[in-house]
């Protein structure tokens, strides 16, 4: 009798799980992983024979798994109960690999707006938890700056007297880890963001982000659980870009402070370590007393613009750094009250967009441009629309990688057409290759 | 595809079960089973399935032959060419690469290296039609006549791709016909559950410590991180490999197989000798009776027959000179063993069992780096090391301390210690014959649960 209740009860198992795949809706997106869920494959004899298939269809099943959500969150709790937690916590996260050979054409396109974030997708490294917030390990490479410095000499050469180009590189949260044996991490992050300014030579600006922050490096600049600054880091660096471009910052008691709670970010997501999930963190940010309009446009062309924001008050949970811009797209343009008939360009990665916001004090109109995801062609932007300052406000890794320095150089050579499937998987490649002691995170 | 996936375990299984449970005709079933297994195996091998294909024809035929030709000179002819065709195929697949590398250190060669990639399961499958010809030509068994059948027992998707290597004469008459009843087939699932419990909750687990530990920076780690990090691979490469055999033999008896033990709690082990009686049966078993013996065995220069046997063990598991090494440094081990067989039988209990742990936990840095400069480095730091503890080693022994429990508890052989005929184990069986279904079930759960949001995570055994 056991045996057949014991049998019965695994079939059951098996076939009810397996008719709940099949018949269950299938999800899109995954809202707490910010990531498209894999689409079935269409089957080619080619990917047969290599085996991405067979991958892709696995990779399917488990994305699509039913209560998928539920288990991942069982799972949680099963693995922070394998043992003890301390209370002073401080340990060391390795990435897991992902499965390979994910080639479906909307994983390699734009299609993956606001999902896609080259930090998660370029991840590869350490992570240090420390009392409940996550660090990337590393600093950065000086020697990997002067391509970064070679890129903007070249726009600097293109623009001369018309329009100033000025770098604002976010360092890394390592720089400022609350803990002493770990400052070797700061003279790194500097070292690698000074050495940008050492290869600058024609005119560039170089804003020295670092300085600014590390003077206020008791203050909590970036987030505890999510790879990005928070907006007090972001007004530190926006101080240091308004000293290299002759602006007067304006002070944050003139602004509207609004706060936002319980953030898990792409950290927690990564490493879902439960003593990083008992440190939410809270979003206090600022909005510049400035009327703006918004529009997106697409990634090739102005055609069919639609409403965007500057600030998207109702992002919250795992979305909360959509607040700024309400997060990545390809071009978007606003415009300000303000009335002087300056301009800006400002090109970005998602480090960008808690800066960018705080540039509506100065400019008339400011085109917030996403090299990643952007096929418009930089150099007509900037001269069809006057523009006076083109600004490159992006993380550190953003501007240590050799695929995101040709991404952004390719700028100023597009043409509207969205890039080739090979070209962007070998960007996305040369984005993946991992730096020495580095985290890419941007 | 691999057993420990949510494809294989809610779609490839219940249909191979709906299918092979549709009709009671022995002849659909074997149909359905090999078509299932076909598909199996090309799921990530589509490539190398004409070469399984070809070794099953290949030695299905041959068999034949060398029954007819049995007792005369053609037979001995034909077991040679089939045994020499069948190592060919072995060694050009999985050795090509290696041995070119090799011979092109002596001089130049006038052929390219070979490209290829391992077939998978080609080191478990040519082992066993070996067994099965040499078998046939000792008369021990009959040759297979039904070509199908054939394909079948060497397709089984329950053994194909990491073994254990299955003998034909230990399933030979269940490939013809086979009954199955609700305890077998219970049976079966508890044995398919167990594995899965294994390999995702303990192989996966004290695998991502492996990764922290051996391949991050292996050179900047202490002594106690070092043994810490080789000691987790043990524990990863037993519950995966005996986890997989759980499997297997849990799937074969839901499909009316029965396949012998492959593993006898190895860790339990009070010599090295005894260790490889409790690991890789199967494996051990082919090699004694198809190298061992013949050469000679315990009766003519054992301690030879020892080291070539070892040798080839340690080839078997790679292309690649430590593997080599691994097997002469066990072959060593069991020779002195033999030499000191008094003195250790008068060597407490305890002593044994520490000293042949060390051993066996210490071996598998061999294993693991296949890089000589980086084993080098990697023992360096096993005995010696001026690195100080990493940040986060408490914390890691911290929050997986009632793992750990769990895989000592599950590394003890407690049938050993309370044999079947004792009530303690009487009463143990009872309850767990109670409770099984709920057990499997939290099993399966938990397995899936894990699963779910999981990176790929194939067996280490099916890279051998």
């Amino acid at each position: 009798m056991i045996n057949k209740i014991n049998s019965v009860l695994f079939l059951s198992a098996l076939v009810g799980m397996s008719s709940f795949f099949l018949f269950l809706p299938k999800q899109k997106l995954s809202e707490g992983e910010k990531r498209k869920l894999a689409v079935f494959p269409t089957f080619t004899f080619d990917t047969y024979l290599n085996g991405t298939w067979a991958d892709s269809l696995d990779e399917f099943v488990d994305d699509h798994f039913p209560f998928r959500n539920k288990f991942i969150s069982m799972a949680e709790t099963f693995n922070s109960n394998k043992g003890i937690h301390l209370t002073h916590q401080e340990k060391i996260f390795i990435g897991k690999k992902r499965r390979g050979n994910t080639t479906n054409e909307e994983d390699t396109t734009h299609a993956k707006m606001n999902f896609k974030d080259d930090f998660d997708e370029a991840y590869s490294g350490s992570l240090l938890i420390l009392d409940g917030s996550v660090y990337p390990v590393g600093g950065g490479n000086p020697k990997m700056s002067r391509f970064f410095s070679a890129m903007l000499n070249e726009y600097a050469d293109k623009l001369r007297r018309r329009t100033r180009v000025l770098s604002a590189v976010a360092p890394l949260s390592s720089a400022f880890i609350p803990a002493l044996k770990y400052r070797k991490y700061n003279t790194q992050n500097k070292e690698t963001l000074l050495a940008i300014k050492s290869s600058l030579t024609n005119g560039a600006i170089f804003c020295d982000v670092f300085n600014e922050l590390d003077k206020h490096a008791n203050e909590k600049m970036f987030f505890s659980t999510d790879h990005h600054w928070n907006a007090t880091g972001a007004y530190y660096a926006y101080v240091a870009f308004c000293r290299g471009a002759g602006f007067t910052p304006v002070d944050r008691d003139k602004m509207e402070k609004k706060i936002k709670y319980n953030f898990l970010g792409s950290l927690y997501q990564l490493t879902r370590d439960p003593s990083v999930k008992a440190n939410p963190d809270t979003l206090v940010y600022y909005v510049p007393n400035v009327t703006t309009t918004a529009v997106r446009y697409n990634a090739n062309n102005f055609d069919r613009p639609t409403k965007a924001t500057v600030f998207s008050h109702a992002s919250s949970g795992g979305n909360t750094y959509l607040t700024f811009l309400g997060g990545d797209a390809p071009l978007i343009k606003i415009t300000t009250s303000v009335k002087n008939g300056k301009k800006a360009v400002v090109i970005k990665n998602s480090m960008g967009n808690a800066f960018a916001v705080y540039l509506i004090s100065h400019y008339e109109e400011v085109y917030v441009l996403d090299f990643r995801y952007s096929n418009h062609n930089l150099l007509q932007l900037i001269e069809r629309n006057n523009i006076n300052d083109l600004i490159f406000a992006l993380g550190m890794y953003g501007a240590q990688s050799q695929g995101t320095i040709g991404m952004m150089r390719r700028l100023a050579t597009n043409n509207g057409v969205p890039k080739r499937k090979s070209t962007v998987q070998s960007d996305s490649n040369k984005v993946a290759r991992p730096v020495k002691d580095t985290l890419k995170t941007n | 595809m691999v057993f420990s996936s949510l494809t294989f375990i809610y779609l490839f299984l219940p249909l191979a079960l709906f299918f092979h449970y549709l009709s009671p005709n022995k002849l659909f079933r074997n149909i359905s089973l090999t078509a299932f297994s076909l598909a199996f195996y090309a799921w990530e091998e589509p490539m190398w399935i004409y070469l399984m294909i070809f070794t099953a024809i290949f030695d299905y035929y041959m068999a034949l032959l060398i029954e007819r030709w049995r007792g005369d000179r053609k037979a001995k002819i034909i077991l040679l060419v089939t045994i020499l065709v069948n190592l060919s195929l072995l060694i050009f697949y999985k050795y090509g690469g290696f041995l070119y590398d090799n011979l092109s250190a002596i001089g130049q060669l006038p052929f390219d290296r070979p490209q290829n990639s391992l077939p998978v399961g080609i080191s478990f499958y040519t082992f066993m039609v070996i067994s099965y010809i040499v078998d046939v030509y000792r008369g021990q068994l009959k040759a297979q006549r039904n070509p199908l059948n054939f394909l079948m027992f060497i397709s089984l998707f329950q053994h194909l791709v990491a073994g254990p290597i299955v003998r034909y004469s230990q399933i030979g008459s269940q490939v013809d016909s086979r009954s199955i009843d609700w305890t077998g087939f219970s049976n079966g699932i508890s044995r398919f559950c167990i594995g899965l419990f294994k390999k995702i909750v303990i192989a996966n687990v004290a695998g991502a410590l492996v990764t922290k530990y051996l391949d991050a920076g292996f050179n900047d780690l202490s002594t106690i991180e070092a043994w810490f990090g080789i000691t987790m691979f043990s524990v990863q490469l037993y519950f995966d490999f005996s986890g997989y055999s759980d499997m297997a033999i849990g799937l074969a008896k839901m499909f009316g197989f029965d396949f012998d033990e492959n593993f006898r709690h190895p860790y339990a082990a009070q010599s090295v000798g005894d260790f490889y009686r409790r690991w890789h049966i199967s494996l051990g078993k082919f090699f004694r009776d198809y190298v061992y013996i013949p050469l000679g065995g315990n009766r003519k220069l054992q301690l030879r027959n020892i080291m070539i046997v070892w040798l080839l063990t340690g080839i078997w598991h790679g292309a690649s000179w430590n593997f080599a090494l691994w097997g002469l440094y066990f072959g060593s081990f069991m020779i002195i063993e033999k030499l000191l067989e008094k003195f250790l039988k008068k060597v407490p209990r305890f002593l044994r069992h520490t000293y042949t742990l060390i051993l066996i936990i210490f071996s598998r840095s061999i294993f693991y780096f296949v890089d000589f400069g980086q084993l080098k480095s990697f023992v360096g730091n096993l005995f010696y090391s001026t690195n100080s503890v990493s940040i986060g080693f408490k914390s890691d022994l911290f929050e997986h301390i009632f793992w750990f429990i769990l895989v000592v508890l599950m590394c003890i052989p407690w049938d050993e210690i309370y044999p079947s005929d004792t009530k303690v184990n009487k009463e143990a069986t009872r309850y767990y014959h109670m409770l099984k279904p709920a057990f499997n079930i939290a099993m399966l759960f938990l397995a899936t649960m894990l699963l779910v949001n999981s990176s790929y995570n194939p067996f280490l055994y099916t890279r051998f």
